[in-house]
């Protein structure tokens, strides 16, 4: 046997190799420890420890309280986020494809996608009142934006051999966009559509906090105004288990509909 | 028959001049015939193809197809690209149905003719593949079927094998060629290769650089078949010397040379 070898093959033995997939878990633990320790030691009254939230959130779920407002939390985010990925490809896509729209809508696009967008929830609260459109709608000014700019981009981004090749088959404008733009520019909107779901429930969530009738924004705001931190950090226990939720959906989508990238391509 | 006539093309560079890509170039290639096209870089032999495939206007002059002017792609031509072309989230039978699928053939004639086009570029059991899991020759394969699969009266192939290893190439000239002479349709290929040139074949046009004329049109006096060498062992000296003389003739053209002595 090659000494070479042998000598660092007992060298690899020697370390202490933890499975690259166990690392989030032992990650997370670390960070349970951590609030749960610190929650103790340091007495404030807007940091209750672990246990305590953990205690609130059972809490909170047997009354009820939890389960109602999620189901009207997640009706508002797939309403808000749904539209968001139907207008955010439609204009993304026209976009890209036709210069002209894309002069005409970029400036917009952009200045709307770095504004703050919590400013929309005043002016959408007094078009569509006290309830879910105001919400719904300000989900799409969170979530549609980022869609369309990596929508635009991915068709930009198309090989123009391909366009061509589909163009000596006389393939017509609209072939062209659904058999061969749309496809070659999914992992660019895919990419658009993991980022805007995460933007969509931070939407969700403000919009409910300011608007406040529904969800669980309006039990963060409630629990808030009667300085139950217990409660505060529960809710958001549950809004972080959403954010993960829905973009762990996303990410199933896109490994289907992109599982023929190569595997290093992956953003 | 394709007729170009008077073709001219210019193009606007980036410093805001004219180029002519192409100039006043008349070029006759009769039905059944395989045409090469030969001619230093940038002598818009890419651009005359294009012109004929209907993806670049020009700017004077015609191009007809059996007596019908081209005025933009067509059912009557099919193109092999230099970069494939592939589809690469479609599989191999996918791609080499794309241009049946966008003419609306149904599932059926699509896939009979799919396969038989398969087992004639020698992709049988690759109809499951992604292009990207295939060697580059093995990509050609399918973009040749691809065109071949709606069944062109012209067939359009822009060095088609310039990107291809040596022995690839060689490989897929013989299978071309054992298509073509089974198939016998008109084809315009775009070479680098002056040894590709003469062996594919029955005409290699030789031309000029910027702007694009013809230069020279030679007869290549080999037989057919020739898909296999052997076929033509007994004139590889023809092959030799109508290589040296194409050759002699690229050269005047190549702007770095000065063993051409025509030019200072």
């Amino acid at each position: 046997m090659n000494p070479s070898t042998s000598a660092s093959a007992a060298k690899l033995g020697t370390r202490v190799r933890v499975p690259s997939r166990l690392v989030p878990a032992l990650s997370l633990l670390v960070g349970v420890a951590t609030w749960e320790l610190i929650g103790r030691i340091w007495d404030v009254s807007f940091f209750p420890a672990l246990s305590e939230v953990v205690a609130q959130l059972v809490e909170l779920i047997r009354d009820g309280r939890i389960l109602g407002n999620l189901s009207a939390s997640l009706t508002n985010l797939a309403s808000g986020f749904g539209i968001s990925v139907v207008a955010g490809i439609v204009i993304g896509v026209a976009m890209g494809m036709i210069p002209i729209v894309n002069s005409a809508l970029d400036v917009y696009v952009y200045a709307l996608l770095t504004a703050p967008s919590l400013v929309f929830a005043p002016i959408f609260f007094s078009i569509f009142g006290l309830g879910r459109g105001s919400i719904v709608a300000l989900i799409v000014v969170y979530a549609v934006f980022i869609i369309i700019i990596n929508t635009a981009d991915g068709v930009r981004s198309v090989p123009i051999e391909l366009i061509e090749m589909a163009q000596t088959y006389n393939a017509s404008r609209f072939q062209i966009a659904r058999r061969v733009i749309l496809p070659a520019a999914m992992p660019m909107i895919m990419a658009g559509l993991r980022i805007g779901v995460s933007r969509a429930v931070k939407g969700m969530i403000n919009g409910e906090m300011f608007i406040a009738v529904v969800g669980l924004g309006r039990v963060v705001t409630e629990a808030g105004g009667r300085f139950d931190a217990a409660s505060v950090l529960a809710v958001l226990l549950v809004i972080i288990a959403v954010a993960w939720a829905a973009s762990a959906v996303v990410q199933i989508i896109d490994r289907r509909l992109t599982s023929w990238l190569p595997e290093v391509n992956r953003g | 028959m394709i007729e170009v006539k008077g073709l001219t093309k210019k193009f606007i560079d980036k410093n805001g001049t004219t180029v002519e890509a192409v100039a006043d170039l008349d070029l006759t290639v009769q039905d059944n015939e395989f045409v090469t096209v030969l001619g230093p870089s940038g002598c818009g032999k890419t651009t005359l193809l294009r012109c004929i495939a209907g993806l670049t206007r020009w700017d004077q002059g015609e191009i007809l197809i059996d007596g019908n002017p081209v005025r933009g792609p067509g059912l009557d031509r099919a193109m092999v690209f230099q970069s494939f072309a592939l589809l690469p989230w479609a599989t191999v039978l996918r791609n080499i149905t794309f241009g049946l699928e966008l003419r609306g053939a149904d599932r059926e004639t699509r896939e009979d003719k799919a396969m038989e086009l398969i087992g004639a570029v020698g992709l049988a059991d690759f109809e499951h593949n992604l292009p990207g899991t295939l060697s580059g020759g093995m990509q050609q394969r399918v973009g040749l079927a691809r065109a071949l699969a709606v069944e062109p009266s012209v067939l359009l192939m822009d060095e088609p094998f310039g990107a291809l290893d040596e022995q690839t190439r060689r490989l897929l000239q013989e299978e071309l060629l054992r298509i073509w002479e089974a198939r016998r349709i008109t084809v315009v290929f775009i070479t680098h290769s002056i040894e590709e040139a003469v062996i594919l074949g029955d005409r290699v046009v030789v031309m000029t650089p910027r702007p694009g004329r013809i230069d020279d049109i030679t007869n290549v006096p080999l037989g057919r078949p020739r898909a296999n060498p052997a076929e033509y062992a007994a004139a590889t000296r023809t092959v030799a010397e109508l290589t040296a003389t194409l050759w002699e003739r690229l050269k005047q053209h190549q702007p770095d040379s000065r063993a051409g002595g025509t030019r200072s």
